[in-house]
């Protein structure tokens, strides 16, 4: 709902259709008759954020709970925020108009460092005190955040009340019902929180204490009031009972990602070594045909989609991916419903697939083979071969595609110059596949696309540990790329470095960058995700004001006996394992995914999920 | 297959909306809605759509349409209402079914309700300046073209006009000329009053009726 003040502003802003709420399904609940009112937050535009299928969950899950009110919030682009700031404006929830103040929780996900900045202006922009200790006692205004960067909350620990590790849909609940408890026992929030710490799933940092050593690495972490001196994530073990929404909102603008999504199964078997996906959400856990056939039917029929996209982080990974299109695709040719398969990995994509995938729609094909060499390849345990990326793009070509994009890193740990011009070299031999493809499409050339971004060395992945290359180097071997490049059928993009340094210091930073986020929260900094807003050089000068090297944070070697910001978060997964990891990694040495052999990286301990499944070869 | 014409109202957050936009929230509906319509035969079917005459982001429609084709010619008109109207948000309502019985490129004029107000210009001064705008011979404005910025003069495409004072605004009833030759938005007469005055106006603007060349309510 749109206050008549707003109104007045809508037409002099891009995409008004972002700010005013009203789409089909939208939750509109009496806020007098709900005990709890939750601002759900996603740190970025509305089209960014209605793409993201935690929100949708979360936000149907929690709106099935009578006495909660969950209402979408998104970060107003800079017009809209400029006319907020001028008129005096507090953002404000699009459900029922009303300042992020007025709510109990406010909930921010965290998919990507850079948009931390987009946090804290969202609070100041809403009227609620940036930092914890500014907020007070009193049990409203509560911030709550998690999501993958989650995972290393210590950047911005001063600012947020309580994080969600793992998983969200329990331990969420488990909160929210202690709050109306604490609330009708009239306590504080200093006592609610110190309660929360002990729900498994929730970290609470200001119950902790950090002390460094001079070479400012940490010397000790130090849980106060009794609170756990590790946090374990929360885990769901049973996908198929698991709370899946049957509606999401219908937006009324295009979005970036306009169409049903559909959750297959939740982890990777693959582990790669860069990846952080690929161990924090472990063990893989599938949901069975029949739960995503009923749930893709349900989700269609009440959203009006006329497609469903299956998302994982691997989608050619299901276990059962053939009877589970051939069930689909019962039905989606009728009711003219395409289905769109995104994240193939290179081994996966099968004439098969292929077949299935096309009845319905042809969309461009991409795939990841993320280095260009295969020793690098071998190093970050990628497991796919040449031969089997020029197999599959034969079979795309024989099938009628003719552009290919592929997308790679630089900067990987023990790279070369020689490994950097294997990726133009690769893009190469994927041009000749084509034209050595004798049914290829008649009388059309190919187009590929080689995409490289720069490896950001992530927390709980055994690069956590790595130096990331300073940004000199990558533009060197950027420009190494350009060079090598001989064919005019492929176009080279290449991801900003400034971007990845950024990231890199605050996805491995401590508690010390919290100065720095709240003086870039003072200063106006946002959207730092987009390269309209985004200056390297801005940020550089509040590190320099704080006395901080971020080079500390993003270009050293760690010491894999040092004591990292994230120790004391536990994904399930050892650091023993990482570290064992690491060292293959050093000699070149793959290891088998989850599904062919058990690497015992400790997520067995959750009792569920591919651990526990029947191994091929053992049968 | 029977032409048919559903007429809407589009108003509160779905004011908000282009035509771009509608038109993806109406096909979606149509979708869920399940209704027989007809679907393009390409690679990517979906229901087959055309508006007579889109309207621009913030106009208020009170009298829009849209024309499908439906394949079953018993299906009810009634029905079609009431299912489309639970499978679209709440700013867009349908209101009636009819058959479609002037051809879509019949559209010639367009009727408006312009409320204008204005910081510290009193509405009765608002009435003044649209009567001597409007009384002129010509109302020139600047439009992009290809081939830059070009003047035209769009007083050929106020077909009538009348202005009432109002407590807190100033209300203009204009025919426009519409369609796909001779559109004039009514934006521009605002933007030719504020280049007059070189004040700025806020404008609410609701879009009444169609009609075609002979001034007949568009049916």
């Amino acid at each position: 709902m749109v206050s008549k003040e707003v109104e007045k502003y809508l037409l002099k802003v891009q995409k008004p259709g972002r700010y005013v709420g009203g789409e089909l399904n939208e939750v509109i609940k009496d806020k007098r008759e709900v005990e709890v009112r939750f601002a759900f937050c996603f740190p970025d535009t509305y089209e960014v954020g209605m793409s993201h299928l935690g929100m949708k969950i979360l936000y149907s899950q929690f709106n099935s709970v009578p006495y909660i009110w969950c209402e979408r919030v998104f970060a107003p682009w800079v017009d809209m925020e400029e006319i907020m700031r001028e008129h005096h404006i507090p953002l404000y929830a699009l459900e029922s108009g009303d300042p992020l103040s007025a709510f109990d929780f406010i909930g921010f996900t965290l998919q990507y460092e850079l948009s931390f900045s987009n946090m804290l202006n969202m609070l100041k922009l809403g009227g609620v005190a940036v930092r914890t200790d500014g907020r007070g006692d009193e049990l409203k205004n509560i911030v709550v955040a998690g999501g993958p960067c989650a995972c290393n909350p210590e950047p911005i620990a001063d600012f947020v009340d309580l994080f969600f590790i793992g998983e969200g849909e329990e331990v969420d609940l488990e909160v929210m019902e202690l709050f109306r408890k604490c609330r009708a026992e009239g306590r504080g929030k200093r006592e609610f929180l110190r309660m929360c710490a002990d729900i498994e799933g929730v970290y609470v940092p200001s119950l902790y204490d950090v002390a460094y050593h001079e070479d400012g690495t940490i010397k000790s972490f130090t849980p106060r009031d009794g609170a756990p001196a590790v946090i374990h994530k929360r885990v769901m073990t049973d996908m198929d009972s698991s709370y899946y929404p049957d509606n999401f909102v219908v937006p009324l603008v295009e979005i970036v990602h306009d169409r049903a999504v559909q959750e297959i199964f939740r982890g990777c078997i693959r582990g790669c070594r860069f990846c952080q996906a690929g161990f924090i959400y472990r063990p893989v856990r599938e949901k069975s045909p029949e739960t995503i056939n009923a749930q893709c039917r349900a989700l269609c029929e009440n959203t009006g989609y006329d497609e469903v996209s299956l998302s994982s982080l691997s989608s050619s990974d299901y276990s059962q991916i053939v009877p589970l299109l051939e069930k689909l695709t019962e039905w989606t040719g009728e009711e003219k419903v395409s289905i769109s398969l995104p994240s193939l990995r290179v081994d996966g994509f099968t004439d098969e697939i292929m077949n299935k995938i096309k009845t319905v729609r042809k969309s461009g094909l991409t795939f990841a083979p993320e280095a260009g060499s295969q020793r690098m390849r071998d190093v970050i345990n990628k497991n796919v071969r040449h031969d089997e990326l020029m197999q599959t793009c034969a079979t795309a070509f024989a099938g009628g595609w003719t552009t290919v994009k592929l997308y790679f890193m630089i900067g990987l740990p023990t790279e070369t110059m020689d490994d950097v011009a294997d990726i133009a070299h690769l893009g190469q031999d994927v041009v000749d596949t084509y034209y050595n493809t004798p049914n290829h499409a008649k009388g059309k050339s190919v187009r590929v696309t080689v995409s490289a971004s720069s490896f950001v060395p992530k927390p709980f992945t055994p690069f956590q540990w790595e130096p990331q290359d300073t940004i000199p180097v990558l533009h060197e071997k950027q420009k190494h790329i350009i060079e090598s490049i001989r064919s005019k059928k492929i176009t080279f993009n290449y991801h900003d470095a400034d971007t990845s340094f950024l990231e890199a210091v605050f996805a491995r930073g401590d508690r010390r960058l919290c100065k720095i986020m709240e003086l870039a929260c003072e200063r106006g900094f946002h959207f730092d995700g987009w390269s309209d807003c985004f200056s390297l050089e801005k940020w550089l000068a509040l590190f320099d004001e704080c006395g901080i090297d971020p080079a500390f944070y993003a270009n050293r070697r760690r010491g894999f006996d040092e004591i990292l910001p994230w120790d004391h978060i536990d994904y399930g997964v050892k650091k023993s394992f990482l570290v064992k990891e690491c060292q293959k990694a050093y000699e070149n040495q793959t290891t088998p995914h989850c599904r062919l052999e058990c690497s015992h990286c400790g997520a067995a301990k959750y009792g569920k999920g591919v651990c526990f499944e029947k191994r091929q070869n053992l049968v | 297959m029977k032409n048919v014409r559903i007429w809407f109202k589009k108003d509160g957050a779905c004011r908000y909306i282009s035509h771009l936009d509608l038109n993806r929230t109406m096909l979606r509906a149509l979708h869920k809605s399940k209704i027989p319509i007809w679907h393009t035969e390409g690679f990517n079917p979906h229901p087959f759509a055309t508006f007579p005459l889109p309207l621009s982001l913030g106009f208020r429609g009170v009298n829009e349409c849209m024309d499908v084709r439906l394949e079953d010619e018993n299906y009810s008109f009634e029905e079609i209402t009431d299912k489309l109207n639970a499978c679209l948000p709440l700013g867009i309502r349908v209101f009636d079914v009819t058959e479609a019985v002037m051809k879509a490129g019949k559209v010639a004029f367009a009727s408006f309700t312009v409320k204008l107000s204005a910081n510290k210009i009193p509405s009765g001064l608002i009435c003044r300046q649209l009567n001597e705008l409007l009384a002129q011979d010509e109302i020139l404005i600047e439009k992009k073209s290809k081939k830059g910025m070009k003047t035209v003069d769009i007083k050929p495409g106020v077909k009538s006009f009348s202005v009432t004072e109002h407590f807190d605004f100033a209300a203009l009833e204009v025919v426009l000329s519409a369609g796909s030759s001779d559109n004039v938005n009514p934006n521009l007469l605002v933007a030719a009053l504020e280049k007059k005055t070189g004040a700025e106006y806020e404008a609410d603007v609701t879009r009444n009726d169609l009609y075609n060349a002979d001034m007949e309510p568009f049916r």
